[in-house]
């Protein structure tokens, strides 16, 4: 069975230090106004006057790329430069490939993308690729001061993440109209929940959708024609009419 | 039996022609090699293969980059070098359109291409025109009307591979470089769609061999000339 990485998260654990998205930040150049993580919180109401009474609390949600089973990303890249890889099951971004379309950016209904204002490419959680080639962990799951963020490959029984996610119950955090299958677990109950958009293919990439058709319909025909053309040529014994040379005679002279 | 040869193309259009060949082979492959999407791709294992064959996406798109900044510096070369020679005579050539001849010519060669010269005369008789397939100049309407996508459908697949290319140094915004990828692809499926004819017509259409040949010699027998395109031959020989 492929590998696929994921992270199982206790967000009831959470503190909001948002140490995470700092460790992400540095140990992933991440640019001045991007993220590549990050901490939601949700806060009770207190415009209702019982808001004390049913024992309201904020609540922290770390989250960041979810690395999902059907990603929308992937949908919406012309090349192939967003893809999951079929090894660890991690959605990743060829950084040689990737031209900065920004696709693939609106197609995420979780807003993990962004594109790099120096390296002109979209950029977003690689699992920390850099330091898992070294052995090391992603660096907000090392960082985290309360071990909220647990993270590994899941179709390994043994791994920390899959015992977490076989002991509790667990959920994820979707947009009922672009359920990715994310591979980002929370466990018990997690807060906020209605945060996640719409996934939203850019124009072009759905009038593309629609206008491919049509473009290789036209070369199709054409192709067509040209077989028709070709098969005159082999079939038939096609002389211009004895008249119609003399005439032409006539007209040289 | 040798006869007059009649001077069609200088050497230096000739090795633009094949310049061009080549290139666009080269880009209309690597091209469809580097649209890998499941909804996008219907030759799905193309892809594939071709980045076997390059190693990699990113060589791929490099080769495509690089191939394709060179054919159309080539052009623009061309173009600034050979504009009073070339460039412009040619423009002028093909916007030089008698509608009623060249109609005539369209519907007669049309015919006569698909269903021959019998048919031909069944339908002219029947609809009352002559059978008679009507004098060419340079170029034929058929030539002339393919000349416009290629000319200028070549400038919109310029412009919008540039603008790709300015996307990945930071100058250009994500929706025009989307709006690009899309342009570039619906640019060169039309192109190509009329490729397809102009390859068969000028290397396997019965007729057109010497065609073919003067594509590397530079020159045409006076017969093909006259039976082609009488119009420019006049013209050849009266200066």
């Amino acid at each position: 069975m492929n590998k696929q990485l994921a992270m199982v998260i206790d967000s009831s654990a959470c503190i909001d230090c948002k140490a995470c998205t700092l460790a992400c930040k540095v140990e992933n150049n991440v640019p001045e106004g991007k993220w590549r993580n990050w901490v939601k919180r949700s806060e009770p109401d207190f415009n209702k006057p019982d808001w004390m009474v049913h024992s309201a609390s904020f609540h922290f949600q770390p989250g960041g790329c979810m690395h999902c089973e059907v990603p929308t990303c992937v949908q919406a890249c012309p090349t192939g430069a967003t893809y999951k890889d079929e090894k660890d099951g991690a959605v990743k971004v060829d950084p040689k490939l990737c031209i900065g379309c920004g696709s693939c950016i609106p197609a995420c209904p979780y807003g993990a993308r962004y594109r790099h204002p120096t390296r002109n490419i979209v950029d977003k959680c690689d699992y920390c690729e850099k330091r898992r080639a070294r052995g090391e962990l992603p660096a907000c799951v090392v960082t985290c001061p309360t071990k909220a963020r647990v993270f590994g490959d899941i179709s390994d029984p043994k791994s920390d993440a899959a015992l977490l996610l076989k002991k509790n119950q667990s959920v994820r955090v979707i947009n009922k109209e672009s359920d990715t299958k994310p591979n980002m677990y929370y466990l018990s109950a997690t807060a906020p929940l209605n945060w996640p958009v719409k996934a939203r293919m850019p124009d072009p990439i759905q009038l593309w959708k629609m206008a491919g058709p049509l473009i290789w319909g036209i070369v199709g025909l054409n192709a067509i024609g040209v077989l028709i053309m070709l098969g005159k040529q082999i079939l038939m014994n096609d002389k211009a009419p004895e008249t119609d040379e003399s005439h032409e005679e006539t007209r040289q002279s | 039996m040798t006869q007059t040869q009649i001077h069609r193309h200088t050497r230096l259009s000739i090795f633009m022609h094949w310049f061009n060949a080549g290139c666009w082979i080269f880009l209309l492959l690597t091209g469809l090699g580097l649209i890998q999407n499941d909804d996008l791709q219907p030759f799905t294992s193309w892809p594939t293969i071709l980045r076997i064959v390059f190693g990699g996406g990113a060589n791929l798109l490099l080769a495509h980059e690089i191939v394709g900044v060179t054919w159309a510096g080539g052009f623009f070369l061309y173009g600034i070098v050979r504009l009073k020679s070339d460039v412009l005579p040619f423009f002028r050539e093909i916007f030089n359109v008698n509608i009623h001849r060249d109609f005539l010519w369209l519907v007669a060669k049309g015919i006569q291409m698909t269903l021959g010269y019998r048919a031909l005369g069944v339908i002219a008789e029947k609809f009352g025109f002559s059978p008679v397939i009507p004098d060419q100049g340079f170029y034929n309407i058929g030539q002339k009307i393919f000349a416009v996508p290629a000319v200028f459908g070549g400038i919109v697949i310029v412009a919008s591979g540039i603008t790709m290319i300015l996307s990945q140094i930071g100058m250009a915004s994500t929706e025009l470089v989307q709006w690009a990828i899309l342009v570039h692809f619906i640019t060169v499926g039309l192109v190509f769609a009329g490729l397809l004819i102009h390859v068969f017509m000028a290397s396997i259409a019965a007729g057109e061999q010497p065609a073919f040949i003067s594509m590397f010699t530079g020159s045409v027998p006076e017969d093909y000339a006259r039976h082609h395109h009488k119009l420019w031959l006049d013209e050849v020989k009266k200066s």
